[in-house]
């Protein structure tokens, strides 16, 4: 867990509104407001894998790079870690970011061969072949399409809480799972991982009470079933975790209810209280 | 506090130790000198002064830096020069003792004699005159060239004795910021100084001071970077090994100037001698009450502490660092926030952090002055820099010079040109991420600037020389392939980009490219230069588009027409 601030947070107190150039034309923007975020709201749009609002920068991916233009001349840096303030003067398209970027497409198109997202990215900016050998690894629990954008490591760390998997090796060689590549203890099964993943490399299914997630070493997590309707709907471990921070908790009634049941219940509650029958044992 | 701090008294005790009335036989014992058998030197010494009870004082010093002639052996005879003898084996150690006991030195031994040192904080030790045959210092020529100020009591002085730091000024200059200077004007003669930080980027040092004292929040921290991963640089683990009071001191002043009350210094694992003698020195700076509480009564409370590193060259960075220290994984994180900002340094507070020979700088221009200072070294580099000078060079060694000395004179006025008689071809400067200069451009100027316009860095002052018989496409495949294993996987550029480079450079030399791949080669090097997270993957490519620039016919030959 970071004492740092999230990238929301950062961008929050001043709120003075400034007026920042982006491809010579001037938008409105929160002063310290993330510039990639500011282009995505005026729907400029800027490549980028590793960026998540409820994250900090994290500035991996290089594929955000905009050219800052001060005192006459352009310097490349990555919109996710760029904050708006009066006068900013960005471009998007240089000729040097269009070649760099080129380059960057080229690497991931050969370290993430299998990823559909990155190719259609990839087409977008022109970029349909590359020159670099491609990483074959059938047994790859990512699927050959995980380009280390660290965002399922951040979210589990970081907003989960659970720190289930984390990066292993370094350089070339880097990759994201569990420790020692074993079944995880400290996974939720939350799914968060997989929500976040830009390039949809996590596996994970439902089976039976379990839910497996395929890419971190097969862990297992049972599933909470309804003791009403008999459906598997959460993570076990999930619904403890969460049942156990909300204030005031949850009314016995409605505990072991899936959220269809939970909120039938509910309905059938306010039916009776507005027509007059007995709640008590709705 | 322990103690009240006398350094006059530790100053008389200390020239006692120097000059102690009678013989004095001193082995140089630094990683270096052991390596090539010192310790076994001094055992045999230490075993014959005793079986024979002759009144000689048997001591340890650290290293001059002149590793070619390893072992080296300092003999101080009382009114005569102090002689430093070379390859001194345990065979020796018999002869050595005779010739002592007679008042004399084996000549054949004998590299070279010393009758007066200047210990550049205003301390000059006397030993005295004779033995006319044996050469002076200042005629050696892998000395004649040197300017010794970071390494002015190295090989001298017991690394593990405060009072021989005392005895040669050593203190003085704390003794005097803390009693008598305030922040403002130790920083702003750091700043007059012009000393910018040694540990590759050159950024001005007082400023660094004034933007972390300046930081909101009263707690600050210092650090000290001494993870030195560059393979071939052992500047800093010799200045440890040989001075460590110096760094303890430059540290004290800094952390009184910038309102740090505790400092850490990062070093390194793979260095215990180094580890130990800090963890020593610390100790006797605390019983001195130089460190701990009201430091020299003067009401100030600093301590160091030593952090140890796994010796991964990415924890060198500075966020990286701060990572490592925190228990995270070392990976760099984009700056801003940079360590001086708040939430950016350590523990997230503000944090000043400075190379080990940075900090080593600071005692010698508070004790004589940021205008005596400044004259040392060349316009916007003041001050001397260690090199390490290694690779296929005649004479292998550490060598302190004046910045702004061309690399000329490093390598074959000091280092006497290529080893065995060959023709030198190139240097690298700056460690693995540096450039190969070639050499018709070998009256570069040693500065951050010159050699950043050939394409190649400072870096922490490694300097391999290559000679006629290298292959500099291979020289660039073994730095690429150390930057690939050392590149935290962080960014693609460099995660991704160094091992195509890699793959590319390796096709090259095996014959199996084409004029296409020795195109994408350089695309793809320019790439990871320019859109690298952090310092490890923008020098990496510089091997490689250097020797492009340089040697581009070598690649040529090895591509099918
Ligand atoms: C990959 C990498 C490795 C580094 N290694 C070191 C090192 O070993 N020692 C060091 O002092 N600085 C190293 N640096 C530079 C530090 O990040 C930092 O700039 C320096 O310690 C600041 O001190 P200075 O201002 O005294 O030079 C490294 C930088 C990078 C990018
Ligand atoms: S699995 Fe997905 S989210 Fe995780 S690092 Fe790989 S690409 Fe990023
Ligand atoms: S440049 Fe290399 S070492 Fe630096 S963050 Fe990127 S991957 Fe890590
Ligand atoms: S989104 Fe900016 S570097 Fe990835
Ligand atoms: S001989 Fe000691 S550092 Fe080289």
């Amino acid at each position: 867990m970071t004492q740092g601030k999230t990238g929301t947070e950062l961008a929050e107190p001043p709120k003075k509104p400034v007026t920042v150039s982006i491809n010579g034309n001037a938008y409105r923007a929160d002063e310290g407001e993330c510039l990639l975020t500011v282009a995505e709201r005026v729907k400029i749009p800027i490549p980028h894998f590793c960026f998540e609002q409820s994250l900090e920068p994290y500035g991996a991916c290089r594929l955000c790079m905009v050219g800052v233009v001060h005192h006459g001349k352009t310097v490349m840096e990555t919109a996710c870690t760029l904050r708006a303030k009066e006068g900013l003067t960005v471009l998007t398209d240089t000729p040097d970011i269009v070649k760099y970027r080129t380059i960057l497409f080229e690497l991931y198109l050969a370290e993430a061969p299998k990823s559909a997202v990155v190719k259609e990215m990839a087409a977008r900016y022109g970029v349909t072949k590359t020159r670099f050998l491609r990483r074959v690894d059938t047994g790859d629990p990512l699927g050959g399409a995980c380009i280390l954008c660290g965002l399922c490591v951040r979210v589990c760390n970081e907003i989960m809480g659970a720190g289930a998997i984390n990066f292993i090796n370094r350089g070339p060689y880097t990759v994201v799972n569990t420790p020692f590549t074993e079944p995880s203890r400290d996974c939720y099964g939350c799914g968060a991982c997989a929500a976040v993943c830009p390039t949809h490399a996590v596996s994970l299914e439902d089976r039976g009470g379990e839910r497996i997630l395929h890419s971190w070493s097969e862990t297992k997590v049972p599933l909470s079933q309804c003791v009403s309707c008999g459906k598997y709907f959460a993570p076990a471990a999930l619904e403890k975790s969460v049942l156990s921070r909300i204030e005031p908790p949850l009314r016995d009634d409605l505990e072991g209810l899936c959220p269809a049941c939970r909120a039938k219940k509910l309905a059938k509650k306010e039916i009776l209280a507005a027509t007059g029958g007995d709640p008590g044992d709705a | 506090m322990t103690g009240v701090f006398d350094r006059a008294a530790g100053e008389v005790a200390g020239q006692k130790k120097i000059l102690p009335g009678k013989p004095r036989i001193a082995v140089g014992l630094a990683t270096c000198g052991i390596a090539v058998g010192g310790e076994k030197v001094y055992e045999r010494l230490q075993e014959i002064i005793k079986k024979t009870g002759v009144d000689i004082s048997l001591a340890k010093t650290g290293c001059i830096g002149y590793c070619r002639e390893e072992p080296l052996v300092n003999i101080t005879i009382p009114g005569k020069p102090l002689v430093i003898l070379h390859k001194v084996t345990e065979e020796d150690a018999e002869g050595i003792v005779e010739a002592v006991k007679k008042g004399t030195v084996p000549y054949k031994k004998a590299l070279c004699r010393v009758p007066s040192w200047d210990h550049v904080t205003g301390t000059v030790i006397t030993y005295g005159n004779g033995f006319d045959e044996i050469p002076l210092y200042a005629d050696i020529p892998f000395f004649k060239h040197q300017k010794k100020v970071i390494l002015r009591n190295a090989g001298f002085i017991n690394p593990e004795d405060i009072d021989e730091y005392l005895a040669v000024g050593g203190y003085a200059a704390a003794e005097q910021a803390l009693t008598r200077m305030d922040s403002e004007t130790i920083i702003s003669e750091v700043e007059k100084s012009g000393l910018r930080g040694r540990g590759g980027a050159g950024f001005p040092t007082g400023m660094k001071w004034r933007i972390t004292r300046d930081a909101p929040g009263a707690a600050k921290y210092i650090i000290c970077n001494a993870d030195e991963g560059d393979p071939g640089a052992y500047m800093n683990r010799n200045e440890m090994e040989s001075d460590p009071h110096m760094l303890i001191e430059g540290m004290i002043i800094g952390a009184y100037a910038i309102g740090a009350k505790e400092g850490l210094i990062y070093i390194r694992a793979e260095y215990p001698l180094a580890i130990r003698r800090l963890v020593h020195a610390i100790g006797e700076a605390r019983a001195l009450g130089l460190l701990g509480k009201d430091i020299i009564g003067a009401g100030f409370d600093f301590d160091i502490r030593i952090a140890t590193g796994a010796g991964a060259f990415v924890c060198g960075e500075s966020t990286a660092l701060v990572a490592s220290i925190e228990g995270r994984t070392g990976r760099p994180h984009p700056r801003p926030p940079r360590l001086t900002d708040p939430g950016g340094g350590l523990w997230g507070i503000p944090s000043d952090l400075n190379n080990v020979e940075t900090w080593c700088n600071i005692p010698v221009i508070i004790r004589n002055g940021s205008g005596w200072y400044a004259k040392i070294g060349a316009e916007k580099n003041a001050g001397t820099k260690v090199f390490s000078l290694v690779g296929k060079v005649d004479r292998v060694g550490l060598v302190e010079v004046p910045l702004g000395t061309s690399l000329n004179t490093i390598v074959c006025d000091i280092g006497n040109g290529g080893a065995q008689g060959k023709k030198v071809k190139a240097v690298q400067t700056g460690g693995p991420s540096g450039g190969c200069i070639p050499v018709r451009l070998f009256d570069t100027p040693v500065n951050y600037e010159s050699l950043n316009a050939v394409g190649s860095i400072m870096g922490s002052g490694g300097i391999v020389v290559m000679d006629e018989d290298t292959d500099m496409v291979d020289i660039a495949r073994y730095f690429i392939n150390f930057a690939t294993g050392e590149s935290c996987g962080k960014c693609v550029p460099c995660r991704e980009g160094l091992r195509h480079t890699l793959i590319l450079l390796n096709r090259l030399i095996a014959r199996k490219g084409t004029a296409k791949d020795l195109e994408t080669l350089a695309l793809l090097a320019d790439t990871i230069k320019n859109t690298s997270l952090c310092g490890l993957g923008q020098s990496a490519p510089n091997p490689v588009l250097t020797t492009l620039a340089y040697f581009r016919e070598e690649y040529d030959a090895l591509v099918k027409p």
